[in-house]
């Protein structure tokens, strides 16, 4: 066989090894419910913060806490052991990653989608405007 | 009807540019298409096309004037002022909001065009006309973004001449039928402003050079183009290897300055994160510099010229992926920085397009491109440079991949999350190549064209080989490093930069204009290992040693209060004070050293800041304090902003509902209700209270059993109700209490409590890592630019002659 070939075999299997290396790794968008099957064990879970409930930081406990509901509106409290990130409670989706416990959804890290951030709301509102 | 104020005719005059110019670049395609066919036509079409191509360039200037007039004036009739700019924005950072929004930084990158087609109209000779065919239809394709026209009821392009009442979401709202609207309706006073993380100086140039590297892969990619269709397969690495020189330089020193932007100001703790619009920049880097590499093993042997079109085709077209990427809005849920969507469609028609058409054409003409059947010498520089770029090729494909997963997803209808840890999965991916791409960096310099002695090769490395191997392990030690696969890739690249240098003083002696390819090998040597050992190594300070669960750990976070010192990693910390300056409110913290006979030795002070920002939310952005060999980083978490009034010391409301005789326990403290009492001055004739007084006795108690009491009062007079705030005090703690509603169905009260801003010390919650070597990481940076440069200089003059 020639080196070309073999190069090329070699190619090939390296770059097959990446493709199925995402499907591997890639985690999955679960419930909480399927979350708390498997209790402990690492899952990515996206959220709406429920802005109604307390969002309770206590930066003396280095804790943030707050409820939210997943894809089937099923909400639990989620525990943050972080500092509050900016802008949080402007933020609608939260991508969580994390495991479940017995008192809630203890998450590692949290990504949060604001709508305000690089999409402006470009929409004036009527009732802003104050007539003379 | 005449609206009052605005100023329509800098965006008319705007708009008709941004006409002009679409007209003038379809035209210059078409005409150098033209004189691109034979002689007696390039004489005929060749001036009209250049001269379409400069009104092309004069048109995009003015476009630019305009928006600069628009900014400067503040005239925030506009949207793209109203959203980027605002009155308080210094002036050097409306150059910023330039580019801040889509229009502009494709204008930034149609203008870095233009320059360049002028560049190449002056240098091409005989292949301009071909060349400048290409860079035209890119020109009507990139100003087609900007154009905001509506064709058969769709959009084509945004324009950044959009007055906000025109927008989609505002029409027909009845503000927008006032001829005054610009006077009463008070969002048009100010401009919502510059992004807070965009306030930055990297973001003044960072932005310029990274497009300018963006343009600068066209250059390659239209003599690859012009050559698959001209049939010339030979002649054009020539003329295309320097401007690949170019690219690689400009577009890797965009990068690292991305880089160093995201570490001065991001408070994500480091310069690299591998986020999408992070890697989709660096892919095309990568892939332009194995492509350069391949260019350079068929200029001395004339071989492997399939792969280096491929190459060069496949980095631009990687540009405009990522352009597809970070700006449809497809990435979503998984970049922190992408653009929001809008121009999808046209971008991923775009995107098809230019995939097809190319990879088309190379496909085309594969056959015909010479190609040589016989195998390389294992022991030959070629060789080893092929296997090089092969190995770059699939690191490239790697990281492609995975950021692709949002793309996969939409294209397979799967719902795949993100990898959990995604930053240790690139890293256990890239550490492999990294390892087998510095080895081939150390050695290839060594090996010859053809063959190689290897005798003589053992003989050169060995100094290289020894020196790097001991100086591997003695900064191992500094930082215990001694992970097999990291050490390894420590050892390699100081090899690389030693062999480089060794190369350079010994086989070059020194000369300087040869220098090129062994100062930008050292530098990129420096790069990876101030990477590895800074990212590696990096210590969190801050952080206690709790763990929550495995890899988990509870607290990397400090809490300082004002005027204490805290332990914290080898140093003692203060947070001495905050100022606000401007709208940066900012944090004093001094750094002490425990000296042996126990007194404290100051050794710097870090200023991290929050800016505040009303509209956007506040920003922290972290302070860094640079040493020869390391740097400590810190930046805030957690700061209370809120300036509190002198008049009204008191702060945390809670609302407390009690009965007379009850108690709740209010911060540390047990408050009784002991009596209400209710002071009535009654109309006798119709048994109406006229006015009432009634009184709460409130009984403070703290853990030791010591109590006061204070009286608060609620008074009704002339139906108008008013309370009397209680003020209690327990040593050193203050309250005030506010009796502010009855509620006669429950039978309660309710006391609103205040506590005094006094009672709890200020705090800030802190971060602090400190990132071992991460000079190495600048100094290589430099230093890649610098040896990029000389090499790229060194080929245009081979090009002359």
């Amino acid at each position: 066989m020639k080196k070309t070939e073999i190069i090329l075999i070699l190619l090939v299997a390296v770059i097959i090894g990446v493709v199925l290396s995402l499907t591997y790794n890639a985690s999955t968008y679960i419930t909480f419910a399927d979350a708390e099957k498997r209790m402990g064990k690492e899952f990515t879970v996206i959220g709406e913060l429920n802005k109604e409930k307390e969002i309770l930081f206590e930066p003396r406990l280095n804790l943030l806490t707050f409820y939210a509901a997943d894809s089937l509106n099923n909400e639990r409290k989620v525990y943050y052991h972080d500092s509050k990130p900016q802008d949080f409670e402007r933020s609608e989706k939260i991508t969580m990653t994390g495991f479940s416990t017995d008192s809630g959804f203890t998450a590692n890290t949290i990504l949060m989608k604001c709508p305000s951030k690089y999409n402006e709301q470009q929409y004036i509102e009527q009732d802003t405007i104050t007539l003379p | 009807m005449e609206y009052i104020g605005e100023h329509t005719l800098v965006g008319t005059i705007g708009q008709a540019f941004i006409s002009i110019a679409f007209v003038a670049a379809l035209l210059a395609a078409f005409s150098f298409y033209k004189a691109s066919k034979n002689e007696t036509l390039k004489a005929e079409w060749l001036p009209l096309a250049r001269g379409a191509f400069y009104t092309h360039g004069l048109s995009i200037i003015g476009i630019i004037a305009c928006m600069f007039i628009m900014i400067y004036n503040h005239y925030f009739e506009y949207q793209y002022v109203w959203q980027h700019s605002s009155r308080s924005l210094p002036t050097h950072y409306m150059i910023s909001c330039f580019w801040e929004g889509q229009e502009g930084s494709f204008l930034l990158w149609i203008f870095w065009n233009i320059l360049l087609g002028l560049l190449l109209i002056k240098k091409a000779k005989n292949w301009e006309a071909p060349v400048l065919t290409v860079v035209s239809a890119i020109q009507v394709f990139l100003s087609s973004m900007i154009m905001g026209v509506y064709l058969l009821g769709i959009k084509i392009g945004t324009s950044p001449f959009v007055l906000v009442r025109n927008l989609d979401e505002n029409i027909g709202l009845p503000w927008t039928e006032m001829a005054n609207y610009l006077q009463i309706v008070p969002q048009f006073m100010d401009g919502r402003g510059l992004n807070p993380l965009l306030q930055n100086y990297w973001m003044v140039i960072h932005p310029p050079i990274l497009f300018l590297g963006f343009a600068l892969t066209m250059i390659p990619f239209c003599y690859a183009i012009s050559a698959l269709w001209k049939k010339q397969y030979a002649k054009w690495v020539r003329e295309a290897l320097p401007w690949t020189y170019a690219g690689i330089m400009v577009l890797g020193t965009g990068i690292l300055m991305g880089g160093a932007w995201a570490y001065e100001a991001l408070s994500f703790g480091g310069f690299w994160a591998w986020d999408p619009v992070e890697n989709s920049s660096l892919v095309p880097w990568i892939i332009l510099v194995a492509a350069a590499h391949l260019m350079l093993i068929f200029k001395a042997r004339k071989i492997a010229l399939r792969s280096t079109f491929a190459l060069t085709l496949l980095a631009f077209l990687l540009v405009i992926y990522s352009t597809y990427l970070t700006r449809s809005g497809v990435l979503g849920d998984t970049s922190v920085h992408a653009f929001a969507g809008g121009l999808d469609y046209q971008l991923l028609i775009y995107l098809i397009s230019f995939v097809v058409f190319s990879i088309g054409l190379f496909l085309i003409r594969l056959k015909n491109i010479p190609h040589l059947e016989k195998d390389e010498d294992s022991s030959s520089r070629e060789f080893w440079m092929f296997i090089g770029s092969i190995v770059l090729f699939v690191s490239a494909f790697q990281i492609t991949w995975f950021t692709s997963l949002p793309v996969i997803n939409k294209v397979l209808g799967t719902q795949m999350a993100p990898p959990l840890d995604a930053i240790a999965l690139y890293n256990s991916w890239q550490t492999p190549f990294a390892v087998i791409i510095i080895l081939l960096v150390g050695v290839a310099q060594y090996l010859s064209y053809r063959k190689t002695d290897l005798k003589k090769f053992l003989k050169q490395i060995t100094l290289s080989l020894i020196i790097s191997a001991v100086l591997a392990v003695l900064i191992a030690y500094t930082v215990q490093m001694w992970q097999p696969l990291l050490l390894i890739l420590l050892w390699a690249t100081l090899f690389a930069a030693i062999a480089n240098f060794e190369y350079w003083r010994k086989i070059l002696k020194g000369k300087w204009n040869l220098s090129g390819s062994s100062i930008a090998h050292i530098g990129f040597a420096l790069v990876i290992m101030g990477a590895l050992l800074s990212n590696a190594n990096k210590n969190i300070i801050s952080s206690n040693d709790g763990f929550i669960a495995k890899d988990f750990p509870s607290n990397e976070n400090i809490l300082l209060e004002k005027g204490d010192t805290t332990a914290m990693g080898s140093y003692f910390v203060l947070y001495k004070s905050d100022t606000l300056i401007g709208i940066n409110k900012t944090y004093e913290v001094e750094y002490f050293s425990l000296k042996k006979d126990g007194t404290f030795e100051y050794q710097f002070t870090l200023n991290p800041f929050i800016q505040l920002n009303d509209i956007m939310g506040n920003v922290a952005e972290p302070a860094t304090e640079h040493f020869a060999l390391y740097d400590v980083y810190t930046h805030l978490t957690y700061a209370d902003v809120d300036e509190h009034d002198d008049n009204n010391p008191y702060h945390r409301e809670s609302i407390i509902n009690i009965k007379q005789g009850d108690s709740v326990i209010y911060s540390k403290h047990f408050l009784y209700l002991d009596s209400l009492l209710v002071n009535a001055n009654t109309n006798l004739e119709s048994d109406k209270a006229l006015d009432v007084m009634l009184i709460a006795k409130l009984k403070m108690q703290n853990m030791q059993g010591e109590y006061s009491t204070t009286d608060a009062i609620y008074a009704v007079k002339n139906n108008i109700a008013q309370s009397f705030p209680a003020y209690l005090e327990d040593g050193a703690l203050k309250y005030k209490f506010i009796f502010s509603e009855v509620n006669p169905e429950a039978g309660s009260i309710q006391i609103k409590a205040y506590e005094h801003i006094d009672n709890e010390k200020p705090f800030i919650v802190m971060k602090a890592i400190i990132f071992p070597y991460i000079n190495l990481l600048w100094i290589g940076t430099i230093l890649m630019a610098v040896g990029t440069f000389i090499a790229m200089l060194q080929l245009f003059k081979q090009t002359k002659s």
